[in-house]
């Protein structure tokens, strides 16, 4: 299998998938010539032209509006938001008329909106937002948040080929950072979560670059046996994995790298309470970014992004608990 | 407010035929739309007042002519997002009485089965793309169908209509733009009725949309809106431009609405003078004196029309309320997707092409 | 701070609603009694007329049921303490609800006479001082993401005096499914709080010793080292070649002639060897009763099973009786200095291993159980290695915890001896006090089962060696 960066993996996956599937074209601002902000379209133009790679005016409304428009009578874009902040400009067109539409009509919207996320690199306020939570209130709207390359790949191509509205919510701050085998070809990820480390003793519930955190700050933590379930998919949210590591595990830390009020962090924690009751041992503890917007200066930035330093500390109290 | 349900103009003059390309036939199926979606509406007032239809409810009296001239331009293959005001355009696309009713009503039968209510629908079957409240949303969706078309190397057309609110927001810009900017085969259909629930155009634009059309690189046609063949006859043209590659154009029909908003509002906001001065342009009225002087039988296609109405009720009152149990069902869909599909075309210029 | 119990109780600290439990006056010749034992500690919950300590005098012992119902505030005498009739010795505080108090009440704490913090003379709970409670990493911003595991997580002072009070979901969950009484759990979590893995341990060390330790296996998924004893008539085999597949339950399996399968390799290794056992060593078995009361003090406050004690004091028995720690090969009787002990391990319906514990008598009962433990694991996983399962020279099964009170081992060739150990059951039995009194109580009781080859040694040995084995298990701690 090759090894890729996860940014390479989405390219695969977009590549294949084109390739295979006339119907997928890309839409976003300078991805043609320019190959995209991240260059994950790097080259495209060249192999599929400039009608499938299509530069589009800078109207986030208007590429997803339009984009549903194509996928109603057939096709199946894949829009690009250049940083994942920008979607609020493009949200009445994603939760009013995309989510919305075979709800009430019958009408699918083969639809892909690809969100690079995240923060970690002095961003800002308006490029390293997770918005993933928005749209976990838009009933119709699938999301999902790899945390690995060859899930990168597979989630994508699940994304592209799913008839519904997808946010595929990328993290920019793993584009380069993490590497792995891919498999080659048009593999689909399940929409589901993945146990990215089995374990016992607590059980750290994350996903996209938080997963890595996790991973990071429980890799040896007093010799504890700790479980890391990546959960991949957040719409639909894979509750049955969730209760089986709670069953496990007893203990659990919830961690999201968005604003914790209404994260996904907190709907995991509310499914836990709601059906996981019985099998807990300790209170449910999350780390969440705090309600403040994502600061510039990156002491203001490493204070508010939960590190593995703040995951290994909730998990060691929570296991002395 | 205004409950009559039928205009009664004080001089409705007879106008000369506005298009060339209607025959007889298609003048007395204008009529025959305008009239149904008319008595349809007023059927369902009824209905609404009786407490059989829930919330609140929208009509389009006095604007027939624009829905019904516009969408009887269209092709089978086009794809229509239908406003709230332009219940022909479903009629003419082939939407029976029963289900519209239902669709009132929130009935299983309605179009989207109780899940959405009033004009909020589309038949996916016939081509059609149901609205959404948010205002003017359906610019970029049609954009984005002309879009498919184009990348497809299709023959179709894109069309809807859109209010002269609307017109404010920024989609309009972004649609106005992209359609012009790759010169897109699709037709927005601008409806001033006048008001946006109650505010006046002086408090909505300073320029006109129709004089903004060319600054964007985008055609704009001005039209009666209260002329249904003036109406396809510039829907028709656009459509021809459209096929040809020319772009895009924004049609101005310029009509009145001759009810409130919806039915909680008792329009105290317009001026009678203006009601009396639209009122003597119905459309309906004007079109049945121009079938007469070309010896229409209009009295038949009437009696007619009231029979059509009459039955879809009484079709419609026979039908179930949705079962709570379904609600959850097609959140999302499973399985291949299905593609929005042809409509009716009973245009004679689509002779042969309007299998449904 | 969301939910503290301390300050609900301190703000509850009113005297009006204080009930005083006093010395009593037993006779109109009593003036003074000493406290004896507490039953309830300062924070437990007690009922009116449960008792609430026992005083003596120089005429009467007396346990004192408590005056009302509430939470005991304070406890004023230590045991021992010798006061005058009328003394205060405890105040009762009764304007608390049961299920206020905590459920683990007077047996959980082995010091039952610290004050509880709530008790704090001054009245001052540590939830009145929040700051205490604050991060301990007072340097990190108030608004680090680690402050909601922070806020989630009672801090240390708190869980101190929270973590008696009550029980996790899931281990109250777990304790009333297993009809566990958590006062009898040890707590290993912040401030002694029992967790989940320290009940599903004391339910382990107990379905351990339960005669239907079938049934609990089941429950607990940890299964016995041993789940059944391959010691039977060398037809069990065969017959086990004809059966079929396990009939589901309330089914009637049919009637033989059934379908033929072929044995797989272990068992027929193990046939093969069991054969050649029966057919090679003089069989005899002899057995020993042993009264395991001192073990299972032992063992409880370890959370370990019988098993180790069992091989400890096996060790301590062969070191005795060394003509029992010896290999017969042909006409040559080797006796070993090291005891390598062969614990036989299930592998349910594959068979079974006898991995083996190399040079134990120089591992402690406790380190004797890490390795048991281990190797079962090893076994079960199938990463035993050649040297794990060969050079054994005396061998231990355990087939009791299936409840069976009696069994015949096959000698493990070419081993001498074999010690089976059964189950672990409560017994009336006879004894004799110190002053020579006969008396009945119920002890657990098993059976210590030993068969030895009279090729090598006679009755008396093992006799000998068995009594020995008897005495160390039944002196545990006492040597």
């Amino acid at each position: 299998m090759p090894e890729m960066t996860y940014l390479q993996a989405i390219s695969d996956a977009l590549r294949e998938e084109m390739r295979a599937d006339e119907r997928v074209f890309l839409m976003g601002e300078d991805i043609g010539a320019f190959g995209g902000a991240f260059k994950v379209t790097d080259g495209f133009a060249a192999e599929f032209g400039s009608e499938r790679v299509m530069d589009t005016p800078l109207a986030e409304s208007a590429i997803i509006g339009t984009a549903v428009g194509a996928a109603v009578v057939g096709l199946r874009p894949v829009c690009e938001m250049q940083f994942a902040d920008f979607i609020a400009c493009g949200f009445d067109q994603l939760v009013n008329v995309a989510a919305k539409m075979h709800y009430r009509q019958g009408l699918a919207v083969p639809l892909t909106v690809r969100l690079p996320s995240g923060g970690g690199f002095s961003g800002g306020p308006f490029h390293s937002q997770n918005p993933e939570a928005w749209f976990m209130q838009a009933p119709g709207i699938k999301v999902l948040a790899p945390a690995t390359p060859e899930d990168a790949k597979g989630l994508l191509i699940s994304a592209i080929r799913d008839p519904n509205p997808v946010c595929f919510c990328e993290h920019k701050h793993l584009y380069r950072r993490v590497k792995g085998d891919v498999p080659a070809g048009r593999a689909a990820t399940p929409m589901t979560a993945r146990v990215a480390r089995s374990g016992s003793d607590l059980v750290v519930i994350a996903y996209g670059a938080m997963v890595w955190a996790a991973l990071e700050a429980t890799e040896d933590l007093d010799g504890a046996s700790i479980e890391v379930l990546d959960l991949r998919s957040l719409v639909p949210l894979d509750e049955d994995a969730i209760l089986d590591s709670v069953v496990r595990c007893s203990k659990v830390v919830v961690v999201d790298e968005a604003n914790a009020t209404c994260a996904v962090g907190a709907q995991v924690a509310s499914v836990i309470a709601q059906h996981g009751f019985e099998h807990l041992d300790g209170p449910v503890v999350r780390v969440a970014t705090p309600d403040v917007p994502i600061p510039f200066s990156p002491p203001l930035e490493r204070a508010v992004l939960p590190q593995p330093d703040d995951i290994a500390k909730a998990c060691r109290e929570l296991l002395a608990y | 407010m205004a409950t009559e349900t039928t205009l009664r103009p004080q001089q409705a003059a007879a106008i000369p035929p506005a298009s060339d390309h209607l025959n007889g036939d298609d003048r007395s199926a204008l009529l025959r739309y305008m009239l149904l979606m008319r008595g349809i509406e007023a059927r369902a007032m009824s209905l609404y007042r009786q407490g059989r239809v829930p919330g609140s409810f929208y009509d389009g009296l006095g604007q027939e002519g624009v829905s019904a001239g516009a969408a009887f331009a269209m092709g089978p293959g086009d794809g229509l997002c239908v406003l709230h005001r332009d219940l022909a355009a479903h009629l003419v696309r082939g939407v029976t009485p029963a289900r519209i009713f239902a669709q009132y009503m929130g009935l299983d039968g309605g179009v989207t089965g109780g899940r959405d209510g009033n004009v909020h629908f589309g038949d996916r079957h016939l081509g059609c793309v149901g609205m959404v409240s948010m205002l003017p949303d359906m610019m970029l969706v049609a954009t984005g169908m002309a879009m498919a078309f184009v990348m497809r190397g299709e023959a179709r057309c894109a069309l809807t209509w859109v209010g002269d609110g609307a017109s404010s927001r920024g989609d309009f810009h972004e649609a106005m733009n992209w359609a012009s900017l790759q010169r897109l085969p699709v037709i927005f259909v601008l409806e001033n009725n006048q008001y946006a629930y109650s505010t006046p155009l002086h408090l909505q634009y300073a320029v006109d949309p129709v004089q903004r059309a060319p600054a964007y690189g985008c055609a704009g046609v001005r039209v009666d809106g209260n002329d249904v063949e003036a109406v396809f006859e510039a829907t028709r043209q656009a459509r021809e431009r459209a096929l040809a590659g020319e772009g895009p154009t924004l049609i101005e029909a310029q009509t009145m609405r001759m009810h409130g908003h919806a039915a909680h509002d008792d329009m105290r906001y317009v001026p009678a003078e203006l009601l009396e001065q639209w009122g003597a342009r119905d459309p309906i009225e004007r079109h049945k004196q121009r079938l007469l002087a070309l010896g229409i039988d209009v009295a038949a296609v009437r009696e007619q029309v009231g029979r059509e109405v009459e039955e879809g009720a009484a079709q419609a009152l026979a039908m179930d309320l949705p079962d709570p149990g379904t609600v959850r069902e097609g959140v999302f869909c499973e399985g291949e997707p299905e593609p929005i599909g042809r409509g009716l075309a009973p245009w004679s210029g689509f002779a042969g092409a309007a299998d449904a | 701070m969301s939910y503290s119990p301390t300050e609900r109780q301190s703000r509850q600290e009113a005297p009006a609603h204080t009930v005083e439990v006093t010395m009593p006056q037993l006779g109109v010749s009593m003036a003074e009694g000493t406290v004896a034992v507490w039953h309830k500690r300062a924070g437990d919950w007690v009922e009116a007329e449960e008792t609430v300590c026992e005083i003596t005098t120089d005429k009467i012992d007396s346990e004192i049921p408590a005056p009302a119902s509430g939470r005991v505030a304070e406890i004023l005498v230590e045991a021992d303490e010798t006061v005058p009739v009328g003394t205060v010795l405890a105040r009762i505080h009764t304007g608390v609800r049961a299920g206020e108090a905590h459920p683990d009440e007077q047996l959980a704490a082995p010091d039952a006479r610290e004050p509880a913090v709530a008790a704090a003379p001054d009245g001052s709970a540590p939830a009145d001082r929040p700051s205490d409670a604050a991060a301990p990493d007072a340097s990190a911003p108030a608004d680090r993401p680690s402050d909601l595991g922070r806020r989630d997580v009672p801090a240390p002072e708190h869980a101190e005096d929270r973590a008696s009070h009550y029980h996790s979901p899931v281990v109250q969950r777990i304790a009333e499914r297993e009809g566990v009484d958590l006062a009898r759990v040890q707590g290993s979590g912040r401030g002694g709080r029992v967790r989940k893995q320290d009940v599903l341990a004391f339910i382990a060390r107990r379905d351990a010793e339960r005669s239907d330790g079938a049934a609990d296996y089941a429950r607990s998924g940890e299964p016995p080292l041993h789940t059944e004893s391959p010691y039977r008539e060398p037809q069990s085999a065969g017959a086990a070649a004809t059966a079929k597949p396990q009939a589901p339950p309330g089914r009637v399996a049919p009637a033989p002639p059934g379908e033929g399968e072929r044995l797989s390799r272990m068992r027929r290794s193990i046939a093969q060897h069991m054969v050649r056992s029966l057919r090679t060593a003089a069989h005899c078995t002899s057995i020993a009763e042993a009264d395991f009361s001192a073990v299972q003090v032992a063992r409880e406050a370890l959370g370990l099973t019988y098993l180790p004690f069992v091989a400890r004091a096996t060790i301590d028995a062969l070191r005795a009786h060394p003509q029992l720690n010896a290999t017969l090969e042909g006409e040559t009787l080797t006796r070993h200095r090291e005891i390598n002990l062969g614990i036989a391990v299930s592998l349910g319906d594959d068979g079974l291993v006898v991995p083996v514990i190399h040079d134990a008598q120089d591992l402690s009962h406790e380190g004797l159980a890490r390795r048991i433990t281990e190797l079962a694991r090893q076994a079960r996983a199938g990463e035993l290695s050649p040297d794990d399962v060969h050079g054994g020279t005396f061998t231990i099964t355990n087939p009791g915890a299936f409840g069976t009170v009696a069994s015949t081992p096959i000698i493990n060739q070419p081993q001498v001896a074999i010690l089976d150990l059964e189950a672990v059951v409560k017994r009336p039995v006879v004894f004799s006090d110190d002053a020579g009194q006969d008396a009945i109580a119920i002890r657990p009781m098993t059976y210590l089962c030993l068969s030895w080859d009279h090729r090598a040694l006679d009755g008396a040995m093992a006799a000998q060696f068995l009594s020995t084995l008897r005495a160390r298990i039944e002196g545990w701690g006492r040597t």
